[in-house]
Formats: structure tokens, sequence, C-alpha cells
């Protein structure tokens, strides 16, 4: 545990809400208006918070616990990654499996939120939400595991650390694969386009948004940020995969991540304006597609 | 191993008293209750005692019989076993007790909880048996009181249907078993272990048939794909602290099963290892996948076991693959996660079926789309199923997670061994697995517990009674206490896994100081986790308490009418993952103008058991007219048969003889 990991959580903690505002930045600028400012979820979080809140009379203690749950899982999971680019604030081998499973546990308990209310939209919601995870879910771990095959480690310090910076030269095209496959992997974990669209009004055709239709005041606010986190968390898993940093010092090694993570929300913000959200049924061939790349670099590393 | 004999004899004494008793109901519970759990209490003792490094000496009995003497015995395998087979047996024992009362009228409910003890008896002899002559026939004991506790509704033709089906796959199972005994019997003097196991170098192609008869016969037992076809129907129709344990504790013999024979043969072939592997992997995925489709709440549950034996036959697979290819550290792990994989889904699955007997009690209905709102109705059961669900997904910070943990490290491992490598990708394998429990229990729940009552039956429930709650949160608090103090159980795992390699002390001191510092990280992580989530709802409770808050009808976009029948239900709940794995999930979809049924089919019973049951039935009606009652063609076939034996025997004596 060191302080420079401490202020790369709190940091990484404090940016989260920066990025969904930068990719909408983005996607508006490319398309011509003008759009809201960066810093526009931190104003609605604020606002949010200092609200009172509705609940439905189905709900039970389960729709009010979850948004906690969501936040608390995320921050959890920001104690493996080496933010600093030196290692994470809680490491141990095997640590990777308990990021994924963090973040898993968030998603379980948001989604018994949605079915709480006994709304046919939350549900619908809910249902896509765990179609979408079942999906992603390999595509994470065949990434991870490439990671793994590359590096010889086991943690997340470890196989995001200097192992991985000497791999680059002689597994460029695997590794290639890799991140983009992981970057897939993001635009889903993130409910981003094209597979989910976080600017949609219709409720039939929204995956994260229709989930939290009846929270309100913090509870909303919890479960907004909870969300931008988990962006935020999985942005960091591609930046130190494409940029390992264990080479800089922590305070260089951080600067980069926040730029990497801004540039990779502005990624989205361009994938958002060039392309359409995909049918619903079509979401898993995408998915998949990412599986297969993951597996791809797999298996260049099986073979090697 | 005489605390041991004598925990067993009070568990079969407290099943005389229950029937002996069983016109004073109250008094026969009592007596039944306090015998049993006194039993289980005294025969874990001398388990306990090995797994932490003691050692029991054996009890010789000499037999005469054919097969040598019997021998009963505990090792660390049999001692990790029994300690699964007594806390899960008396959890269901004495749920069963509450559970059956209100049947006492017209089912013979005291001959039920006898078998109970019975059934608990021969288990616990299953995994103490030394030779091969007491092991069988504790094993056919055990399946054969099996069938009759699964029966007990016989009254409905789908559960005697069920117990048919049953019984047809365990003694298929067994014919396998005996064969392989005999066979291996060719090589040794007598059929105890110890001279099965020198006797093993003899068994020509590294004991190849040996292998594959243990995964033909232990695996219809565990319940592998595709060997597992009685098992959805056979749990779904047993008396639901029967499935918990049928569930929790009798298929896993098929997975001691297995353990044994790698402790007797050695190391098994290269072959063997894959085979289990990809079995593992197959029997996961299709087995969480046939859960999703199902529409009955036990049956779900009953697949969900086909997917944990996938996950624990993982653990299995590649610890072989460790042994094979000498890497002592990946076999102690794979080995140490699949019992430990096994003790902590008896833990859980046990917990959920009795949840599920709770919500059938209180409702009398096990169809998902029929329930709903029961969180409100029955919140302690509720509390005790999350706590089930949270488990079996595999989720920090219950004792899932610390299993599949397990599993992951030993398959992550393999990317050391070059040889093995290519094992490392069941790695996404179980995290497909994982996502896919994870949807189907956001289904159980949010079906059977969440929303509202979709019937009047719904409506109607009511908390069940505490003795039943009782041994739901004891399964329950033993969940948590593994997730957060994982080490109470992971060593006494290592320790077995070791003892399963036959690698001893080195490798099991280098297994243990592999995962010791991860233990630890995972239970900060637990308690974390716990107290952190505490700390975040107090904390959430009074920035709310200054804020007004009110209580209104669920959004429904406007539309102000939302009735019961307008929530999601399980069906469309898993739609569209079934419709993504639309070949192999195997559900018929029923599309009207105004409605959408889903019917789920088991591969292989529906489309493959029964089509070539039918055949064979025919083909046997050609051979009904050899036996048409009369005396007289009798004899005439008896005469037949004994010449052409004199025939033989002459014949044999021709050859043989000087």
């Amino acid at each position: 545990m060191s302080w420079s990991g401490i202020a790369a959580v709190a940091i990484v903690l404090f940016i989260a809400p920066l990025l969904p505002g930068l990719a909408a930045k983005t996607k508006a600028r490319l398309t011509g208006r003008r759009g809201a400012p960066v810093h526009q979820l931190y104003w609605d979080l604020a606002r949010l918070w200092r609200k009172g809140a509705v609940y439905s009379r189905t709900t039970t203690w389960i729709f009010r616990f979850a948004p906690v749950v969501l936040v608390l899982t995320g921050v959890l999971a920001a104690l493996f990654l080496p933010l600093d680019g030196q290692r994470g604030v809680v490491t141990f081998s095997g640590d990777l499996v308990a990021f994924a499973y963090l973040l898993a546990l968030g998603r379980f308990f948001v989604v018994l939120a949605a079915l709480d209310t006994g709304s046919s939209f939350e549900g619908m919601g809910a249902s896509r939400e765990v179609t979408v995870a079942a999906f992603a879910e390999p595509a994470l771990f065949l990434a991870l595991v490439a990671l793994v095959l590359a590096t010889g480690r086991l943690s997340l310090t470890g196989i995001l650390g200097a192992p991985l910076a000497h791999a680059w030269p002689a597994a460029a095209p695997a590794l290639a694969m890799v991140a983009v496959s992981l970057f897939l992997v993001l635009l889903a974990e993130g409910s981003r386009v094209p597979v989910d669209d976080p600017a949609t009004h219709l409720e039939l055709t929204m995956i994260h948004e229709v989930m939290v239709l009846d929270h309100s005041g913090p509870d909303l606010a919890l479960l907004l940020y909870g969300s931008a986190l988990k962006l935020a968390l999985v942005g960091a898993l591609v930046v130190a995969v494409i940029a390992p940093r264990a080479a800089l010092p922590p305070l260089v090694g951080l600067a980069v991540l926040v730029l990497g993570l801004m540039v990779v929300a502005g990624i989205i913000g361009v994938v958002e304006s060039v392309m359409a959200r995909l049918r619903l049924d079509r979401v898993p061939q995408f998915l998949t597609a990412a599986s297969v790349l993951a597996a791809l670099g797999v298996i260049l590393m099986l073979v090697a | 191993m005489t605390l041991f004999f004598l925990g067993i004899a009070s568990v079969l004494l407290g099943g005389l008293s229950a029937l002996a008793l069983r016109r004073q109901a109250s008094l026969a519970a009592i007596a039944f209750g306090v015998l049993v759990g006194l039993g289980c209490a005294l025969a874990v003792v001398p388990a306990i005692r090995v797994l932490a490094g003691g050692v029991v000496p054996d009890l010789r009995l000499s037999a005469a019989v054919p097969g040598g003497d019997w021998v009963f015995g505990v090792d660390p395998l049999s001692a990790f076993f029994l300690v699964i087979v007594l806390t899960v047996g008396a959890a269901s024992a004495l749920y069963g007790i509450s559970y059956l009362a209100p049947e006492a009228e017209h089912r013979p409910v005291a001959a039920s909880h006898l078998l109970m003890s019975l059934e608990i008896a021969s288990l616990a002899m299953v995994v103490t048996a030394r030779a091969a002559m007491p092991f069988l026939i504790a094993w056919e004991c055990m399946a054969v009181l099996a069938y009759f506790l699964i029966v007990f509704e016989s009254d409905h033709a789908e559960v005697r249907r069920a117990g048919l089906v049953y019984l047809i796959g365990t003694h298929t199972g067994t014919l396998a078993l005996i064969a392989l005994f005999a066979f291996w019997a060719q090589f040794a003097g007598n059929l105890s272990f110890d001279a099965l196991a020198a006797a093993s170098p003899r068994i020509p192609a590294e004991g190849a048939l040996v292998f594959a008869l243990g995964v033909a016969g232990f695996g219809f037992k565990a319940g592998l794909v595709p060997l597992h076809f009685w098992l959805p129907g056979a749990h779904g129709a047993a008396p639901s602290h029967v499935s918990a344990l049928m569930s929790g504790v009798v298929i896993k013999m098929g997975i001691y099963g297995l353990l044994r024979l790698v402790i007797l043969v050695g190391a098994p072939p290269a072959w063997w290892g894959w085979l289990v592997l990809s079995l593992g992997l197959i029997s996961g995925v299709l087995g969480v996948l046939w859960a999703l489709a199902q529409h009955d709440l036990k049956r779900l549950l009953a697949y969900h076991s086909v997917e944990n034996i996938g996950i624990i036959l993982l653990g299995l697979g590649i610890g072989a693959l460790g042994l094979r290819y000498h890497a002592p550290v990946v076999a102690v792990l794979g080995f140490a996660g699949a019992v430990l994989h096994t003790l902590n889904h008896a833990l859980f699955k046990s917990l959920l079926f009795l949840g599920a007997g709770a919500v059938l009690r209180a409702t009398g209905t096990r169809l998902m789309d029929r329930l709903g709102g029961l969180a409100r109705r029955m919140p302690f059961t509720w509390t005790a199923f999350l706590i089930g669900s949270v488990a079996i997904v595999g989720l920090p910070p219950l004792n899932g997670f610390v299993s599949e943990w397990v599993v992951y490290q030993a398959l992550l491992g393999s990317a050391q061994v070059p040889a093995a490598r290519a094992a490392i990708l069941a790695v996404p394998g179980l995290a497909l697995i994982g996502a896919l429990a994870l949807a189907c229990f956001a289904k159980v729940g949010g079906a059977v517990f969440l929303g509202r009552p979709r019937s009047p039956a719904a409506e109607a429930g009511g908390e069940v009674p505490r003795s039943m709650l009782g041994p739901m949160f004891a399964l329950a608090l033993a969940c948590a206490a593994i997730g957060v103090a994982p080490m109470i159980a992971v060593v006494p795992a290592i320790r077995v896994g070791a003892s399963i390699g036959g690698l001893g002390g080195g490798p099991m001191r280098a297994a243990a100081a592999a995962v010791g510092p991860s233990l630890l990280g995972i239970s900060l992580l637990a308690v974390l986790l716990v107290v952190l989530a505490g700390a975040g709802w107090w904390l959430r409770e009074l920035v709310l308490r200054r804020r007004p808050r009110a209580w209104s009808d669920t959004w429904a976009c406007g539309y102000a009418f939302a009735t019961p029948r307008m929530q999601y239900t399980a069906a469309s709940f898993a739609a569209p993952l079934l419709h993504a794995y639309a070949p192999a999930a195997g559900v018929q979809v029923e599309r009207t103008a105004g409605a959408f049924h889903t019917h789920p089919k088991d591969l292989v019973l529906d489309r493959l058991v029964l089509p070539l049951w039918e055949r064979l039935r025919r083909g046997a009606f050609r051979a009904r007219p050899i036996q048409h009652g009369r005396l007289g063609s009798y004899l005439l076939y008896l005469l037949g048969a004994l010449l052409l034996l004199l025939l033989y025997l002459a014949v044999r004596v021709e050859g043989v003889g000087p």
C-alpha cells in the first residue's frame, strides 16, 4: 500500500463523472451541436443528492440497498487496479477474479432492485443487462487470460505492470487484439453505443437507463455515480494494457492514466457519433466478436 | 472410530424412535431431532480430528464372505466428505420434521424419517468403507433408500415416473461400478482397497479401463452431462429436504468415488484429465443454461446441481492434469478446489432447496410464474435464500467465491505447465458459467420473491415456522463463515488435495504458502464489503432522514393501472439468453398472437433416452411370445438350458483335461 496508490484511487473516484460528460461533449461537437458542459454530471449528482426520494410501494429494502452496493463494489474494485502504474492498494495472486466478481456483485444487486419494482419496463432492462453481461464476461476473462499468458503473473498489479511492457515488443499483435477486445467490453459494461444508448428517450429501447427508472434523489445519484465509476475502471484497464506505466514515476503514471481515460472517453464519443446502436439481438454477436478477438490473442500466446 | 459408530448408531436410533413413537407426534419429533443431531455431532468428531492432521485407526471386521475383510477408516478425503454428509444430513433431517408434519394424515411420515436416518448412515458408510464389498453394499443402500425417499408423494404419477427414471439411472451406474471392481479384482488378491491399490500398476494401459468405467459409474451418480438425465426429475419430485440431501450430498458421492479412484490408482492418464475437464465445462455451461429455461423452482435448482458438478469437475480435471504433468501445486489446488466446491455447493444448494421447500409450503406451488412478492411475506426465508443465491453465483463475500477462486487459481496456474497450458481456456468458460448463474438467480429472486404476487396462492403465502428457518440460517451462517474466513475451509481442503495426489507435506505446504496471502486478501475484501455496506446503508439513512420521502406506485411510464400480470415473467426474463443459445438450450417456443410460451426440454432425456427407451420397449414386445404362461414350455426351456450347460461343461472339460 503506497500513498501514490491511494491518491490515484481518490483521483479516479473524483474524475469518474467527467468521462460520460467528455463522451457526450465529443459527440455533440462532432454532430455540430454545442452540447452540455463536460462537468454536467457533477451538477446532476449534486442536485440529486440534495433532493428527497419517492419510493414505489412494491419495493423492499433491496431497492434501497442496491445503489450502496453498486458504489461500494466499484470503490473496492478500484483498490485492485494499479492506477498509479506501480501497484494496486490491495493486491494478491488471483485478485483479477475478485475485480471481475465485485463488478458482478454490483450488477446482481442493481438487477434485483430493478425486479423489485415489479415494473415490466425495468424487468425488460434487467433481462437485457444480464444477457449483455453473460456475453461480456467471457470476453473480459479471455482478455485477462491473454495477459496472464503474456506476463506469467496472476494479479492485476502483475499482469498490468513491468512484465507487460516487456511483453509488448514480442507479442504486439496479440496484445493489440486484447486491447481492442477490452475496449468492446468497455462499451458493453459502460452501457454505451452500440450496445446501449445513454441518450435514448424511449424506455423500450434502453438497457441500463430503464433499470433505474424508479430510483430518485440520492439513490439515483449513487446509481449514476456507480455506473460512471464502472466506466472509469474498465477504461483504466484498457489504458493500462495499451500504455503500461510501470517504468514511469507514480505521478507521471497517474497523469498518463488521466490523459488516457480522457482519450478513451473521446473515442467513445467518436464511436457514438459515427454508428447507431445495434438491434438488441445483434448485441450478442457484437460481444462474441470481442470474445473471438481475445481468443485469437490467447491462441497466439499459446502457440508462441 | 468408536465415536463415529456410536454417532451412526444414534442416528439410526433416532430414525427407529420416529417410527416407534409415531402415535405421539411431538415426542417422536423431539426424539428424532435430538438423536439425529447428537449422532451427527458425535460422528463428525473423528473427521475433524483427521482434518486437523490427526490419525484415526482403521476398523477391520473379518467377514466370512467373499472379497476379504471389511475395513472402515477415515483418511482426509473421507473426513472431508463425512463433514459434508453429517452437516447437511443433520440440517435436512431436522428441517424435515416440520416440513413433513402437515402430511402426517395421509402419508407415511414416520417411515420417511426412518429412511432419512438410514440414508445418512449409508452415506457415512460409503465414505468410510475401505473395501469394495462394503463400499458397493453401502452404495446400493444409499441409492435404493434414496429412491424410497424420492417417491414419498407416490400418489402423483410424475413422482413415480421420476423415481423410476432415477432408479434406472442409478442402477446403470452401479452396473458400471460392479464391472469396475470385478475387472480390477483380477489383478488383486482380495477386494480391500489396500490390495486393489497395490494391484493398480498391473492394470493394463495405466488403468484406462478402470478410469473409463469410473467416469461412467460415478458420473451417473454425480449427474454430469450427458448422464444427468435422471437428476432434474428426481430432485424436483422429492420432498424438499430430501432434494436438499440428494443435491447437497448424494450426488457428491460420485465426486468422492472419482477422487478415491485417483488415490487408489495414482496419477490418471492425461486423456482422463482432459476428458474430465471437458465434461466439467460441458456440464457447467449446459447445466446453467438448462436451469435458465426452467419454470419449476425445484427443477431449476436441480439443473444448477449439474452446473456445480461441472465446476467441481473443472477442479478435478486440472488436478489430474497437474498430477500427470508433475506440477504438484496445480494438482493440490485443483483437487482442493474440487473438494472445497463440493462442500460449498452442499451448503448453499441444500440451503436453496430448503428455501424452495419453504416457498412450496407457504404457497403450494413451485411454478415461478405464479409466485412473486414473497420478500414482504416471508422476509426471513428471502434473506436466507438471497444469501444462498449470492453464494451459488460465486460472488464475494460468501463461500462460493472462495472455492471458485481456488479453481480459477488452479486453472490459471496451468499457464506455467507447458503440457497443460491449453487448460487455461477453461477460465473464460468458468466466467461464462458465473455470468449465466447470475442471470438465473436474478430471475429466481425477481420472479419468486420480488415484485407483486402473481396469483392468490402467492398472495396468501406467509413465513414458515422457526423450526424450518433454523436449519436454513445455520447453513447460511456456514456459507458466510467460509466466505469471511476462508482459511478455515481452504487449509483442510489443501490437506485433502495433497492426500489425493499422494503428494505429502512438501507440495501441501507449497500450495498453502501460494494461496495464504490471497486468502488474507479475500478475507479482508469480505470484511470490507460487509462493514462498508453496513456503513453505507447507515450513511444513506442519515442523509435521507432529513429529506422528504414519499411512497407511490411503481412508475409505469404514465400508465396508471399496472397490474401484477403486467410484470416481466421469469420466462420473458430468460428469453433473450435462451434465444441467443437457441440450439443448445433445448427450449420449445410457442408464439401466438397474444401469448408467448417456452417449454423446456431436456436434450438428453427427451430427445435421446426416451426415444431409445421406446424403441427398446417395442423390440422387447417381439420377444414376448416366449413368455406366455404355459407350464409345459417353461419346463422345456429349463431342460434346454440344462442341456446347453452340460454340453458346455463337457466341451470345456474335454478341452482342459489331460
